[in-house]
């Protein structure tokens, strides 16, 4: 058995230096090859403006990137794990917009340079999917916050709905009704407007590969991982709960939180235990991914195991 | 060729599966879920020789073909084959999913259907398998074909078994599902000779 190498931080404590934070591109990657930092199939990617925020578990150890890269849930790809990088071709990111509307003052359309024009952060997330299976990637990314701002939400937006890519004629996935297109998802306002509420754009220092959701997606990492849309083309702030496709799917199985939760198990599977990505054996699950101290207060009163 | 080297011939053949994928563990090739792969994979494989074990008798009774080895022989060896891969299963299963606790294990069959089902699928297809000899044959007279009927039960619960584990994607298990209710529904007719 080859011994699985670790793929370590590339951030230190001395990094976060105002002046060391924003890094040129070609420095940072030239750096991080040079340094054995960056895998093969990571490193012959298109290399991306950004900054760590170290605020955000560099201590954590990353998953290798060749498993976040190859072993995916992207079901507009396929349903098995290996669909998504072999189709990854099928999902055409070219002229991508992002269009924000619903209860705001100033609905609007934003296309990917428009999106990238904001700070470009990487944060060091847990992620877990509702199978099982967890990981830890460094997404590159902003907050959602930031982009609701732009669109000045009213007061009775209470919920934002997130609707991914329609395209039935090239996604191989979409040709069937194993969900029904397009994926939607949805959070509540103050889920959304939360820091750690990320509107992605890369990771591992990369642009962000198609089968990860390109070329632009959501991570709440105190969710299980469906919550994360991909690939995502409308943002819609409603007054009402939206129901997700998953939710629709199988509302026994797939509640509107879905949060992160060891106590509360799938129907057809405990939750109280997890598999790091290539490790043979599971360790525990934390509560909401381990974001507990940050996001618990907004489910203060509620009972988990029936708003699952 | 003597019998005994069909024998090992054959048994060998069954075990290619698994010998690709301990090549693909000990190469650390399978990916970045081994555990989940491992567990499909003889999964697949458990279900995979159940319905060969049960099309031997309607291409029996169709084709009459030249078997290579008596036909019961080839029979048996499908349905240890099977046997075989499900306790790699449950093995795989006991050890990485359920950390080899057992009070964990049955905790596990208890709240989960689907793994309840897949239990006892295994636990009717063991006796068949310790009885698959000539001498329990002999043993066990008429009784020998009743306990053996128990193969349709036990296919049936397996596909049962995967059906229930899917997320969304139902189209493979309806298909061993199809093939076992085509497998079964030759048994309640002659089948014309085609040969």
């Amino acid at each position: 058995m080859k011994s699985f190498k670790p793929y370590r931080s590339q951030f230190k404590e001395s990094q976060v230096t105002p002046e060391e934070l924003f890094l040129n591109r070609r420095q940072f990657i030239q750096g991080a090859v040079a340094a054995g930092l960056i895998t093969s199939p990571i490193a012959a990617l298109a290399d991306f403006n950004f900054a760590p925020n170290s605020n955000f578990r560099p201590d954590l150890k990353l998953t290798d990137p060749e498993h976040a890269l190859n072993y995916n849930n992207f079901y507009e790809l396929g349903t098995d794990k290996s669909d998504p990088p072999r189709y990854a071709d099928s999902l055409k990111t070219d002229n991508w917009q992002v269009r924000v509307e619903g209860l705001c003052a100033k609905p609007q359309t934003f296309d990917m340079d428009d999106l990238l024009a904001f700070d470009q952060e990487e944060r060091i997330y847990r992620f877990r999917c509702v199978e099982g299976w967890s990981m830890v990637v460094p997404w590159i990314g902003f907050p959602l916050s930031k982009l609701l701002d732009k669109v000045e939400p009213t007061s009775q937006a209470k919920y934002v709905e997130f609707i991914s890519i329609l395209d039935r004629e090239n996604l191989p996935g979409q040709r069937f009704n194993i969900l029904d297109w397009p994926y939607r998802e949805g959070l509540r306002i103050d889920e959304a407007m939360h820091p750690l509420t990320l509107m992605t754009t890369g990771l591992y220092g990369k642009e962000l590969q198609n089968q990860n959701g390109a070329p632009i997606r959501l991570i709440v990492p105190w969710k299980y991982g469906f919550k994360s849309a991909k690939s995502i083309v409308t943002i819609r702030l409603t007054d009402k709960q939206p129901v997700s496709s998953w939710e629709q799917a199988a509302p026994d199985e797939y509640g509107f939180y879905s949060n992160v939760n060891p106590n509360v198990s799938h129907p057809r599977w405990s939750q109280a235990k997890e598999r790091p990505l290539g490790s043979f054996f599971k360790k525990k699950t934390l509560m909401f991914n381990g974001y507990a101290e940050d996001v618990a207060d907004l489910y203060k009163g509620m009972d988990l195991k029936k708003y699952y | 060729m003597p019998l005994a080297i069909k024998l090992i011939l054959f048994s060998l053949i069954c075990a290619i599966p698994a010998g690709l994928l301990s090549f693909n563990l000990l190469t650390d090739n399978l990916g970045a879920n081994p555990v989940e792969a491992l567990e499909h994979t003889t999964g697949d494989w458990a279900i995979y020789f159940l319905l060969l074990t049960l099309s031997i008798t309607p291409i029996q009774q169709m084709f009459a073909p030249k078997w290579f080895m008596p036909m019961h022989l080839v029979r048996r060896v499908l349905g240890l084959s099977a046997l075989a891969y499900a306790l790699i299963h449950l093995a795989v299963y006991f050890v990485f999913d359920m950390s080899a606790d057992i009070n964990e294990t049955l905790t596990d069959i208890a709240e989960r259907p689907f793994i309840l089902i897949g239990m006892t699928a295994l636990l009717l297809l063991i006796p068949l398998g310790i009885t698959s000899t000539q001498g329990w044959q002999r043993r066990l007279k008429r009784n020998w074909q009743r306990l053996h009927k128990l193969v349709y039960t036990i296919t049936f619960l397996g596909i049962l078994h995967y059906a229930l584990l899917v997320k969304a994607d139902l189209f493979l298990p309806l298909l061993y599902m199809t093939l076992f209710g085509i497998l079964m529904l030759m048994r309640q007719f002659k089948l014309p000779r085609l040969r």
